[in-house]
């Protein structure tokens, strides 16, 4: 290769992969180097392990990873679990299913923050939860909803924010899957719930490993939905870290905690992919 | 008692399409019959039906003498091979294979030595541990045979299994499903819009038309003897003319007078001839034919021959060897008892 060709695809390539590695390299490295005392705003710039025991030593800090990890697998698995039957039921098509399957992706279009302005606005003393509840003779006053401490409004938000998203990507692999080889399974005798463990899943693993990485991703760096409508007893990593660098300006702790974060969304992902796919294996064994 | 049966079976399906109308069929046990039509004939859609993917808009389905109607396809003692195989992409041969018997809870021992002796059978036991899509077209279809044979079912139905397999791997594999239902001894329903298919392969051929059945028989029945215009011309080629009845066994055609041995019955509409039935180079007696070559092409054993004919569709010949040009004049006999008289309207 000569280097005239080599600078050529080094050109060609440097829109994608200098975005990669310049802008998103540099947060990366930026964050891991103040989490070990570098980049200080002020300060001495030397190395430290100070700041990560600190914030490893922190009861606060455990809860939090404890939180955000919950969070994040009920609500990669919980999207995945409502998204399947969904996405075969909307495999074939049949009048109507378009406007289903178009409502049933809204979710998607609403941010984040926006879903949780409305969810309170519905579960608030006087939203239409309470009202309903009156209404019926259940409750005599409006009873409090919102910031439940068992975190169900979060989960809640989290399953509508993120099952269409499952959905998308399900469908897609759902109806990839010949009608013959579903036929096929049901000739040799497997009912509906064998056909979708030992056909259907295994067929869509990639969509479903896909789905749970990203949800799982998304969720544990949940910061909106955990401010409006999360539990105050507790803190989301993100809003842990906001909060270290809002408070005293504790910006490398606040690294810690980012870099903590990412290595909990990627091994936590990474798990949950494999667990998957050995469940699946397993499943198949019988 | 029956292996399978189909009483006045019809299907409508939801946007009105009449699928079947009226089927009835009674297929014995060890029986191999084959559904034969055209495309949107209605054969897939009673395969369906034996199999319980569908279920009959009337009548009803029993197999053994028991109603399987309603019976779901896990629930029946049949096992289907599809035209596009539909073996699981993420399991081994082995495994594909191994599927039925597993679902149905057959023991571990049992099953493997099922398994091996069917791989065996097939010629796959080299292949047990690949992919489906390691596999060529034949090989895939064996092990969707093997699968299907490893439920031991009393009734295998193949959905058109050939089709996406060459012309050489067809003939073979062909002889592969035959040979097999007489060593098992299942009954096979066989569905196919390849008439040389139908009439090597089946004990007996139902010729469907327009969801309903136009005549059921032996290959050589159907070939030899055509009920109906349709059959005539959909196995094999027939020629077809219109005739007027001259006495019991004289007709009026635009080919010219023919003898016939059995006479028409009251609803015939046509007289019909094998283009193979005729007697080459005789010149003089009863249904003596004389006329120009229109159309020729060489085939190889015999020249493929076509004669004009004022009133009706051209006739054609197999004449044997290729001596023959356009606007010779020929000269053939229908010999009476190869003339029949079919019902129906052409096609």
């Amino acid at each position: 290769m000569t280097w005239r060709r080599a600078l050529l695809i080094i050109a060609l390539l440097t829109p994608g992969l200098g975005v990669i590695l310049v802008m998103i390299g540099s947060v990366f490295y930026v964050a891991i180097m103040q989490s070990f005392g570098y980049y200080n705003l002020v300060g001495e710039d030397t190395f430290s392990l100070e700041h990560w025991q600190e914030v490893l030593d922190s009861k606060q800090f455990s809860r939090a990873l404890r939180y955000s990890a919950y969070i994040a697998v009920v609500a990669a698995i919980g999207s995945v679990i409502l998204a399947y039957p969904i996405a075969i039921w909307l495999r074939r098509p049949f009048r109507g299913s378009l406007v289903i399957s178009a409502l049933l992706k809204a979710p998607l279009f609403v941010p984040g923050l926006v879903a949780s302005f409305l969810f309170l606005n519905v579960i608030a003393f006087h939203g239409i939860v309470n009202q309903f509840l009156m209404w019926i003779g259940v409750t005599d006053a409006p009873i409090r909803l919102q910031n439940d401490r068992g975190a169900w409004g979060v989960v809640f938000l989290q399953l509508w924010k993120n099952m269409p998203f499952a959905l998308l990507l399900l469908t897609g692999a759902v109806q990839s899957i010949s009608d013959e080889v579903l036929d096929a399974a049901r000739d040799l005798g497997a009912g509906s719930f064998d056909r979708f463990r030992k056909v259907i899943a295994p067929l869509t693993v990639q969509a479903m490993q896909a789905a749970l990485i990203i949800i799982f991703i998304g969720a544990a760096g949940d910061f909106a939905f955990q401010v409006t409508a999360g539990p105050t007893n507790v803190q989301s990593m993100a809003q842990y870290m906001v909060f270290l660098k809002d408070s005293f300006g504790r910006w490398n702790q606040a690294a810690v905690v980012g870099v903590s974060l990412m290595v909990l969304a990627l091994f936590g992902s990474l798990l949950l992919a494999i667990l998957a796919r050995f469940i699946l294996k397993s499943g198949n064994k019988w | 008692m029956t292996a399978l049966r189909s009483i006045d079976v019809s299907k409508v399906f939801e946007d009105g399409f009449t699928a079947l109308s009226g089927i009835n069929l009674s297929v014995e046990p060890g029986e191999f019959v084959t559904l034969l039509g055209p495309s949107g004939c209605g054969k897939t859609t009673l395969l369906k039906i034996f199999a319980g993917f569908y279920a009959p808009t009337t009548g009803r389905i029993e197999q053994n003498g028991a109603d399987v109607t309603s019976a779901p396809p896990e629930k029946r003692d049949t096992a289907m091979c599809f035209q596009s195989y539909a073996l699981f992409p993420h399991l081994s041969v082995a495994e594909n294979v191994e599927f039925g018997p597993k679902q149905n809870k057959v023991p571990k021992d049992d099953r493997v030595k099922r398994v091996n002796e069917l791989l065996r059978q097939v010629d796959l036991e080299a292949n047990r541990d690949k992919l489906p899509n390691k596999l060529s077209g034949g090989q895939q279809q064996r092990v969707a045979l093997a699968r299907a044979l490893a439920m031991r079912p009393s009734v295998v139905l193949f959905d058109e299994p050939l089709s996406n397999l060459d012309a050489k791997l067809r003939e073979q594999v062909r002889r592969e499903i035959r040979s097999l239902q007489r060593e098992f001894g299942f009954t096979a329903i066989y569905v196919t819009h390849d008439q040389s298919e139908a009439l090597a392969m089946s004990d007996r051929v139902v010729v469907m038309s327009g969801g309903t059945v136009e005549q059921i028989g032996d290959p050589e029945e159907v070939y030899q003897r055509p009920e109906t215009a349709f059959v005539a011309d959909f196995i094999g080629s027939a020629n077809l003319l219109p005739f007027e009845r001259v006495d019991d066994h004289t007709v009026e055609t635009p080919l010219g007078r023919f003898t016939v041995h059995d006479p028409p019955v009251a609803d015939s509409r046509f007289l019909c001839w094998r283009p193979e039935a005729a007697d080459y180079g005789v010149s003089e007696g009863e249904n003596v034919v004389a006329s120009d070559i229109s159309e020729r092409a060489y085939q190889g054993a015999y020249t493929d021959v076509h004669i004009s004919v004022p009133g009706a569709p051209d006739q054609r010949l197999h004449w044997p060897g290729g001596a023959s040009s356009i606007s010779d004049r020929i000269t053939f006999r229908l010999p009476p008892e190869r003339i029949r008289f079919v019902r129906g309207e052409l096609g």
